[in-house]
């Protein structure tokens, strides 16, 4: 059995707190979080105190320095609204607008789609079927970034077609269709941008292509291997809003 | 700007031996801690300047000469001299008023008016945020002088608490007054009592922002006991609030500061007032009483405490008078008429025999029978709203047929309650709403999911994927059947999407969307048809605490710790029209049933009545004592009920913009207002695991709101809040958090199980 406890010091303070805030019913859990939120805030504080005193070229942290850390995290983090005055002028603004008519018969009424979040987050590129070239060649998925070791070979900057690349990948034999993911050579309008430092990572433009689609048992992977020019691309290609997928390949 | 001399009697107090120097200040003069820092131009808003009592005669002369390079650079000439005249005489007098009468120059063009000779200083004032202290005479306390540099926006409206008086005299001012109330006629002391809160709350303010701590903690602690008993939260803020620094950061405070506190006072009261105040020794209390509280005068007979206590509580005080006399459409719009055509389900009931059923289309009568305009009635074309398209029509024809069903409550038929209880939410349940025909119940939850359950058998639904969908009969009846997937039948749903506890849903009234804000700052609408996330409405940046679609749809209103209230229309990203006015946040908004005004209520203790056509405010309730949490307008649009954290329910006429009842008997927060399909009954439900019923004609019956009472606002409430309560039903310890009428009028209700 363990000696009766002892409750320290600063969570006696914590509990007097919120008595004196008139707080009765709190679940034991909130003293820990209060000390939790304590420390943490003191100690950022002095920390920056801390700094801001060295850049002063100060000995010793003083109350000014305390001070101007205490303001400037409170305009970070701890904002308060915006004062009354700058609101009322806002609502005056504008509350002056007469509502704007309602167009009828407009199907879901709901703003541009670049305000909505109604736009996939996927992209589906056309599939080019290259065979002839490369008829036969099977080419194994792209790896993910771990797949550094393959050779960037085809440059092709600004080709539309596609081109089959075979990687040097660590995994050599072609795996089954079903929940592989290829890429497709985008037939975008690069070029143009940037030939920016050029990522030691190819990144791929990895789409989830449902195997239905792809009829031929050939299938064709092509990197945008371009990959300086990947983001570019994906820049340039279709206009949908939309996250870059992540850039991993599943075997 | 209205300047207002006084002369302070001087030589009641002797001066400690120190040499004191007084000198009235110009307003307009830079603050300057004692030092000499003369010649500065006046800034903005800007304390003014009070020499510093300091032992040494250098620090006066200095002042003296910051204040003489001052009075000159004003040209004002006469003025300087004279109190260059006079300073010569102040170090040998003890209780000469410094700076004689000349000293008060007036910022901005007012001609001084020196009464040279005159032993007694001058006090001018400035009507607005700046305002010209003087210094009484003979303060020994040292005077330490607010720095008034700074010009960020919060340091500008701080700044309007200039120092007014000796801090170390409040106390005395205020027992004095005390005194003075306490010696009145009674019918006059319950009145005059109400200028105690205010007053103590702005100078012990006025204390802290000077930075006069410890006489700020003497005051505090002195009177803060003498309050009433309802202003105890405030009062609990307040003890916290030490330093001039915490006030930067509390935008409640500070628009308290900025914004008057009304009182609404019977002339004969306010004349008694005025004059004990404007004798000679009261004047600072006079200042402070003009500077920081309206007063509205009425004539008439003064009210009693009873009458005092149930409109004031809010922070702001009670409402003006004019604040509450715009018109208000109150009335309903007309519904539009709708051919009811008789099918075979409807029948079922009453052609058992199997005669003929006539299939003669009926005719919807509730809208004819008035053709007339209802004068309370806005016009349909007020505000905009959406057409109504042929599933609203089947949907009001659905009303309708249910309507002919509907039980009509009394207090001898009261509404079965039948209640959904949220098992496991394990506290976290925070927002509830049922669809109008109670089909579709959906839980917001403090883990930031929403949940959408069916009541009824029939189970939730997708829509079918887009390859899919391309593959139906698009001619076919049953279209609307079989546009949803099978394979994604469930009994409930959950949304994913905000990133904060969700505090407020509302299911528009197509049932098609579903909204929901958080405290991320979102208000998200959700489809119910594919069950995912359409659009975040982005415009609060702090926590929205409450979001309703309007009764017509399309429309609907959010209200956050942003102190405003937004109305948005789903296909518009930014908000149509802001209301802005409360002091604290707004915790409740609900829409009128003609969709033409929005009612918040706020943290504040007021509730608002907001126009939506041009985002006037046009009507101030004031009279609970805690955070509104839960408005109810009644169907026919006239009333409107409310509940707070003081656990009484009180009721508005809209109209006149009146209190006419309150219904005491809850313990606790009162969450859930709801009246029923008619308006006969009021159910709330409370954190008191009660859900009470209470007789809303019989309430709404016993108004007489004659001439004198809408014009003075004088209310006596009836107390009959025992004669009200029809039922009160417990649950099993459960908080009531929703409450719905279903077209037939049962109850529902909603909470989650808090053992």
């Amino acid at each position: 059995m363990a000696a009766p406890k002892v409750v320290p010091k600063d969570a006696q303070v914590m509990t007097q707190i919120l008595k004196d805030m008139g707080i009765t019913e709190y679940e034991p859990r909130v003293i820990n979080q209060m000390l939790e939120f304590t420390y943490r805030y003191v100690t950022t504080i002095i920390e920056d105190a801390k700094i801001y005193s060295t850049h002063a070229k100060k000995s010793n942290i003083d109350a000014d320095d305390v001070r101007l850390a205490i303001q400037c995290r409170m305009d970070q983090s701890f904002t308060s609204p915006p004062p009354r005055d700058f609101l009322l002028e806002v609502a005056r603004q504008k509350n002056q607008t007469p509502l704007p008519l309602i167009k009828p018969y407009t199907g879901p009424r709901l703003p541009p789609d670049r305000y909505c979040l109604t736009a996939p987050n996927y992209r589906l590129k056309s599939l080019q079927k290259k065979v002839s070239s490369s008829a036969g060649r099977i080419s194994v998925p792209r790896l993910s970034v771990g797949a550094m070791s393959s050779r960037p070979s085809t440059p092709t900057l600004g080709t539309p077609v596609s081109q089959s690349v075979t990687l040097t990948t660590k995994v050599g034999t072609p795996v089954s269709l079903s929940g592989q993911r290829f890429t497709v050579q985008i037939p975008s309008s690069q070029s143009s941008t940037v030939k920016s430092a050029m990522p030691s990572t190819p990144t791929v433009q990895n789409v989830l292509i449902k195997p239905s689609l792809i009829g031929s048992k050939n299938i064709l992977i092509t990197t945008s291997m371009v990959s300086s020019q990947s983001s570019a691309n994906e820049s340039n290609a279709l206009k949908r809003k939309h996250e870059d997928e992540d850039d991993y390949d599943t075997l | 700007a209205s300047k207002k001399m006084a002369a302070v009697q001087d030589g009641s107090i002797k001066p400690e031996p120190e040499n004191e120097i007084k000198i009235e200040t110009a307003n307009e003069v830079p603050g300057n801690p004692g030092d000499a820092s003369g010649g500065v131009p006046p800034t903005a808003p800007v304390a003014t300047e009070k020499p510093a009592a300091a032992a040494t005669d250098s620090t006066e002369r200095q002042t003296l000469l910051a204040v003489l390079q001052f009075l000159r650079k004003s040209k004002l000439f006469e003025s300087e001299e004279i109190l260059r005249r006079e300073a010569g005489l102040l170090n040998e007098t003890g209780d000469s008023q410094g700076a004689g009468a000349g000293g008060a120059g007036l910022g901005g063009g007012g001609g001084a008016d020196p009464e040279s000779g005159d032993a007694s200083s001058l006090l001018s004032r400035v009507a607005g945020a700046v305002a010209v202290a003087e210094s009484p005479n003979a303060t020994p306390a040292p005077a330490k002088v607010t720095g008034g540099e700074d010009q960020p926006d919060v340091n500008v409206v701080l700044a309007a608490y200039s120092q007014q008086g000796d801090p170390v005299l409040y106390p005395v001012y205020y027992s004095g007054l005390k005194r003075f109330i306490d010696s009145v006629l009674d019918c006059h002391r319950a009145e005059l009592s109400q200028v105690f809160y205010p007053l103590f709350v702005h100078m012990y303010l006025e204390l802290v922002y000077n930075q006069y701590e410890k006489e700020a903690k003497a005051f505090f602690d002195k009177f803060h006991g003498d309050q009433e008993c309802y202003y105890k939260d405030d009062l609990r803020i307040l003890s916290g609030l030490t330093k001039k620094e915490h006030m930067k950061g509390n935008e409640t405070l500070l628009d308290f500061r900025t914004s008057k506190f009304v009182l609404r006072i019977s002339r004969d009261s306010y004349q008694l007032l005025k004059r004990h105040l404007q004798e000679r020794q009261n004047n600072q209390i006079w200042n402070i009483i003009q500077e920081h509280l309206y007063i509205d005068i009425f004539d008439g007979m003064p009210r009693s405490k009873g009458q005092i206590d149930s409109m004031s509580g809010s922070l702001a005080g009670e409402a003006k008078r004019e604040a509450n006399k715009a018109k208000v459409f109150y009335g309903l719009l007309k519904e539009p008429e709708i051919e009811v055509p008789l099918d075979d389900e409807d029948e079922e009931a009453e052609n058992e025999e199997g005669k003929p059923k006539k299939k003669k289309p009926k005719k919807d009568s509730t809208g004819s029978k008035s053709k007339k305009q209802d004068p309370n009635a806005p016009q349909q074309s007020r505000i905009p709203l959406p057409e109504l398209k042929d599933s609203d029509k089947l949907d009001k024809i659905m009303n309708m047929k249910e309507a002919t069903k509907r039980v009509r409550l009394g207090p001898e038929s009261l509404p079965s309650i039948c209640f959904y209880t949220f098992l496991n939410a394990y506290q976290g349940l925070t927002a509830v709403d049922f669809t109008d025909d109670s089909s579709l119940v959906a839980g917001g939850f403090a883990d930031s999911t929403v949940r959408v359950w069916s009541v009824t058998p029939k189970k939730l639904r997708g829509v079918k994927t887009a390859g899919d969908l391309s593959l139906i009969d698009k001619d076919s009846d049953d279209v609307l059947e079989r546009i949803m997937d099978e394979k994604t039948a469930s009994e409930s749903k959950n949304l994913y999407g905000h990133s904060g506890p969700v505090y407020g849903i509302s299911f528009s009234p197509d049932r098609n969307y579903l909204l929901s804000c958080s405290e991320d700052a979102t208000v998200r609408l959700w489809s119910l048809q594919t069950f995912t996330c359409l659009v975040g409405y982005k415009g609060h940046n702090y926590p929205v605490w409450d979001t309703q679609f309007s009764p017509y749809g399309y429309y609907f209103i959010s209200g956050g710790h942003d102190r405003v209230a937004r109305l948005w229309a789903t296909d518009h990203y930014q908000p149509l029209r802001m209301f802005s006015g409360h002091l604290a946040d707004v915790t409740c908004t609900r829409f009128h049933p003609n969709s033409n005004y929005v009612a918040t209520g706020s943290a504040d203790r007021t509730i608002r009545l907001w126009d939506v056509l041009n985002g006037n405010c046009v009507r101030i309730f004031t009279g609970h004592k805690g955070p509104i949490h839960c408005l109810a307008f009644s169907p026919n649009g006239k009333f409107l009920a409310s509940g707070a954290t003081d656990g009484r329910v009180l009721l508005w006429d809209i109209g006149h913009g009146l209190m006419i009842g309150e219904l005491k008997g809850h313990t606790d927060t009162v969450y859930a207002l709801k009246f029923s399909r008619d308006g006969e009954i009021l159910a709330s439900g409370s954190m008191d695991n009660t859900v009470r019923l209470w007789d809303a004609v019989k309430a709404f019956d016993d108004i007489e709101t004659d001439d004198f009472t809408a014009a003075t606002g004088h209310i006596t409430l009836p107390e009959n809040s025992q004669e009200l309560l029809l039922g009160s039903y417990m649950t099993k310890s459960t908080p009531v958090i929703h409450l719905h009428f279903t077209r037939r009028n049962l109850l529902l209700g909603a909470g989650a199980y808090n053992p």
